[in-house]
């Protein structure tokens, strides 16, 4: 197969983006890799490593690995910062794009270094010193790596756009809006990779009694969330359990509805976390301020479904994968319908790596909830298709 | 400290022909895949049939309306894929790009030589009766025997009560849980008076499982989510189940003319033999590969030598599907045009100082070191992952790693002291897997790092020899740092148990010269934590200002 002057668009630099990049140069295929946020990694580089003394799989550090084969990969040209305006043809596709309004300013937090502001700077670059070669010493983007959003002729395009984590604000009752210690999953692995533990938002303290709140958002039936989003137990125990192990006197407690698996060792790694954690199973209904920046948490037991409260320091809300913000722009962009989900459809239930048109292609999460391990794969599926579909083409 | 040197490389000849063991709709797929992509493919089938008919997920695991007649026609339409039917994998020898594997048919063994091998082998159901203390009979059936009875005569389901047992015989996965929802859809359909399900925990971490369960919910089934299995008694005409309600707080009894119990979708013990066979790491539950990143998602420990479906996992049909056109991809990789450009000095094998011991064969993780006839050791190029285990491990010090001699590192050692001024010196050997991504993360955020730390790369804490620790010490080290990536993460599976066991060596040595065991450390972490490797490196320089320097 001769696929060396064809061109791909890949749209997300999330895992399942920089692993459709990647598996595509890796054949030989030019690749255009668009992003909106101002760094490549999406969501998945942000996670802190769990391990306890030894890994727990959550691929984190894959993640970061797969970063540094695109960055060092010279068949990719990146674009950061910037976001899908049209798109016309029917393979080729002519994609114009145009600049998505997140660009460092310049000589902001990461000017002359990291100096001004580490912790800012670091976020800013999803915490992965890989993104650092996009930037020049003033901290805005360096011409030579970020191309500017221009119009670009592809052969096809591989939708990776990835999810949003649930909005907590949507369920107002945990009020993670109002109260300082009621955190979601995600903004405690921002905390971990800053300060490599876990710490309150409010006194910057080691909690003592801290709490798992799974489902929030997913499985959700007045929400209208009817999927389970298959990340949240792997990551919420794993934190749970790596956090316990750091420090064996904190009372870490897992709030669920049904535990899903992680990895072929489940088994012995639940076994785990139920001689360390605590698991109740309830959801709790309502958070209110208790003294001490504690927050008092309302839930009916499982034993008689009567009402308790119970304080806790640190409240994690287990925000599940929700459809992308900008899937319903795309469809439309793209000509690709939705699911009754708001995910991308995939109507070959044999190949969740196709849509409905011909050389236009789906990765990770952009079609619905999947893990890191399985974004890869999943990627790695979308390229495979992608390759077959450009093979075609040229005959 | 990176110092990469411009290798001789040399031209490389690879065999390009692929082998698939296992004839179901996984091994189908990757054949096709696998062919597509222009390589010649054998499809070893053990039975008769190859695509539905080798295939084990039970009916009620497959997509409704997936035409998988389609790609067996595809597979003997094919001029690139020979299908051996009704055929054994006997043996297998040599590495990737040259495997040879002898191949039992009723009349003949064939041998045959290829490039890459994809295991694609199936499931054995097992019914779960005696997780219950049940045996099979008129009330009490099992999940694939529910499944065939719906398929074939719905009908006889009408006005019946059903009622499964799930998750309490086996932790389960959303494979196991599928089966139910889509049966219990069945049965509503049939007419059944009720259906109850029995459940430990839903296991719902699929595409639609959340969706088929509440659909089977809304139309009248009940779920009752128990932390132990019911009580069951069986009788001629049905069963009765008893469970505490939560609610009444006291026992309750429900009826039912027919109970279905789950069944465990398991590796066969073919599996084992195939790990033996083809020296692969047996994972959990004894899948073909190892609960490892590094091996996401269809690697294992030996180069060449791909798992996918059931090998690996119990998991959807689409999901090993999916795995297929991984492995393909990953062939492709390998295999590219059938020739290959590889160093020369990737790890060279010093045959005068060779004593033929099979240190190296014995500790190799990747299967990558083999033995030609008159007695001399070769390490592939191809299938060497370059970790320098062997190198460390060889008792005569025959092996040397590219990039990696032990007189450039010991030089590095050196270099990276000579500029220590005054401040308590620390040198890391640092994992580039892990370890030295996470220092480089320290330093660029700003993280305050000990003056006196200087960091030495290794392609694997495997390959930290005894003598560049205790010659660190020597060349005016006032602490050494080993630090390797976590147990479970190591590129190499056992790099890092290697460096632990050599650093406890170490600290016996030292405390015999007179050295305190405290400036000699080990510890794990992983490549994105730039914050674990500060906490590391803070830590043990206080111990060091605690202890002093070492007084030459």
């Amino acid at each position: 197969m001769n696929s060396q002057t064809k061109k791909v668009m890949v749209i997300g630099g999330g895992i399942a983006g920089l692993t459709a990049a990647w598996e595509l140069a890796a054949a030989g295929v030019e690749v255009a890799l668009v992003e909106k946020a101002p760094f490549l990694g999406g969501h998945a580089i942000q996670y802190a490593c769990k391990a306890t003394d030894t890994c727990q799989q959550c691929g984190a550090c894959g993640v970061e690995k797969m970063l540094a084969n695109v960055v060092a990969c010279d068949r990719i040209q990146v674009h950061l910062a910037a976001e899908v305006a049209s798109v016309s043809g029917d393979g080729p596709f002519t994609v114009a794009l145009r600049a998505s309004g997140s660009a460092p300013a310049g000589a902001g937090a990461c000017g002359a270094g990291y100096d001004a502001d580490p912790q800012a700077c670091a976020a800013g670059r999803g915490y992965s010193v890989h993104n650092g070669v996009f930037y020049g010493p003033d901290g805005s983007f360096d011409p030579r790596r970020v191309a500017a959003p221009a119009d670009t002729t592809v052969d096809a395009v591989v939708l990776a756009t990835g999810f949003v984590p649930f909005n907590p604000a949507e369920k107002p009752t945990y009020r993670h809006h109002e109260l300082a210690n009621v955190v979601t999953g995600l903004e405690l692995e921002r905390a971990k990779r800053i300060f490599g533990d876990v710490r309150r938002p409010s006194d910057g303290r080691l909690p003592a009694r801290m709490a798992f709140i799974q489902c929030v958002g997913s499985r959700d039936e007045r929400l209208g969330h009817l999927w389970c989003s298959q990340v949240c137990c792997p990551y919420a125990l794993r934190s749970a359990l790596a956090t316990k192990h750091k420090h064996p006197e904190m009372d870490v407690t897992v709030f669920y509805m049904d535990i899903q698996n992680t990895t072929n060792s489940f088994g012995a790694f639940y076994d785990q976390c139920k001689s360390a954690l605590r698991f109740v199973r309830t959801i709790p209904v309502d958070m209110y301020e208790a003294p001490d920046g504690a927050v008092r948490t309302r839930y009916m037991t499982e034993e008689d479904g009567a009402p308790v409260d119970e304080i806790f320091d640190l409240v994690v809300l287990s925000v599940g994968i929700m459809p992308g913000a900008d899937n319903s722009a795309l469809s439309r962009t793209l000509g690709i319908d939705l699911n009754g989900d708001g995910f991308f459809a995939r109507p070959d239930l044999l190949n969740t790596s196709l849509t409905g048109r011909s050389g236009l292609f789906v990765a990770g999460t952009a079609g619905g909830p999947m893990t890191i391990a399985g974004a890869m794969a999943h990627a790695g599926q979308s390229a495979a298709a992608v390759l077959q579909y450009l093979g075609r083409a040229s005959r | 400290m990176t110092a990469k040197v411009e290798t001789a490389m040399e031209q490389i000849e690879i065999a390009t022909g692929v082998l698939v063991v296992g004839g179901g709709m996984t091994g189908v797929e990757t054949a096709l895949q696998v062919a597509s992509q222009g390589y010649a493919v054998t499809l070893v089938e053990g039975g008769a049939e190859i695509g539905p008919g080798a295939e084990s997920r039970p009916r009620g695991a497959l997509p409704d309306g997936a035409d998988l007649a389609d790609r067996v026609a595809r597979v003997r339409a094919s001029d690139r894929i020979e299908v051996l039917s009704g055929t054994r994998l006997d043996a297998v020898a040599g590495l990737a790009g040259d495997f040879r594997a002898w191949l039992g048919t009723a009349e003949d063994v064939i041998e045959r030589r290829f490039g890459a091998v994809v295991l694609a082998t199936e499931f054995a159901v097992k019914p779960l009766f005696l997780g219950y203390q049940l045996s099979p009979g008129k009330a009490v059936i099992g999940q694939s025997d529910l499944e065939n009875r719906l398929a074939e005569d719905p009908a006889a389901f009408a006005e019946r009560t059903v009622a499964f047992v799930v998750g309490f015989a086996q932790n389960g996965n959303p494979l196991v849980m599928q089966r139910v929802f889509n049966s219990v859809k069945a049965l509503q359909a049939a007419g059944a008076a009720g259906v109850n399900v029995f459940v430990a925990d839903l296991k719902v971490a699929d595409d639609g499982l959340e969706r088929c369960y509440r659909e089977g919910r809304d139309g009248g089934a009940l779920y009752f989510k128990l932390k132990a299995a019911p009580q069951i008694a069986t009788a001629e005409a049905g069963v009765t189940l008893t469970f505490p309600d939560p609610v009444l707080r006291r026992a309750v009894n429900a009826d039912a003319d027919l109970l279905v119990v789950e069944e465990a979708l398991e590796v066969t013990a073919a599996n084992a033999d195939l790990a033996a066979m083809l020296r692969l790491d047996l994972g959990p539950q004894g899948f073909l590969q190892a609960d490892n990143i590094y091996r996401f998602p269809v690697a294992t420990n030996r180069e060449g030598i791909f798992v996918v479906g059931a090998s690996r996992e119990a998991r959807s049909l689409a999901w090993a599907l999916t795995d297929a056109r991984n492995a393909a991809l990953r062939v492709r990789e390998l295999l590219g045009d059938g020739k290959r450009s590889v160093p020369r000095d990737k790890a060279v094998v010093d045959i005068g100082k060779c004593t033929f011991c099979l240190t190296c064969y014995r500790c190799c993780p990747h299967g990558a070191i083999y033995w030609l006839a008159e007695n001399k050791p070769v390490i592939s190029p191809v299938a060497c992952q370059g970790c320098g285990i062997c190198a460390s491990e060889c008792p005569m010090d025959a092996i040397q790693i590219g990039g990696f001699r032990d007189d450039e590192v010991q030089g590095r050692i050196g270099a990276a002291l000579a500029d220590v001024n005054g401040d308590p010196a620390i040198v890391a050997f640092c994992c580039q897997n892990s370890a030295l991504a996470a220092g480089e993360m320290a330093a660029q955020f700003k993280m305050p790092l000990p003056a006196g730390l200087r960091l030495v790369q290794v392609p694997c804490a495997g390959k930290i020899d005894l003598q560049y620790i205790l010659d660190a010490f020597v060349k005016g080290a006032d602490g050494v740092l080993v630090m390797a990536c976590h147990p479970g993460n190591c590129k190499s599976e056992r790099g890092n148990t290697y460096a632990g066991w050599r650093v406890e060596d170490a600290q016996r040595i030292l405390a015999g010269a007179g050295l305190d065991a405290e400036r000699l450390r080990f510890a794990t972490l992983a490549a994105n934590m730039g914050s674990d490797f500060r906490a590391i490196v803070v830590d043990m320089a206080q111990k060091i200002q605690e202890l002093g320097k070492v007084s030459q």
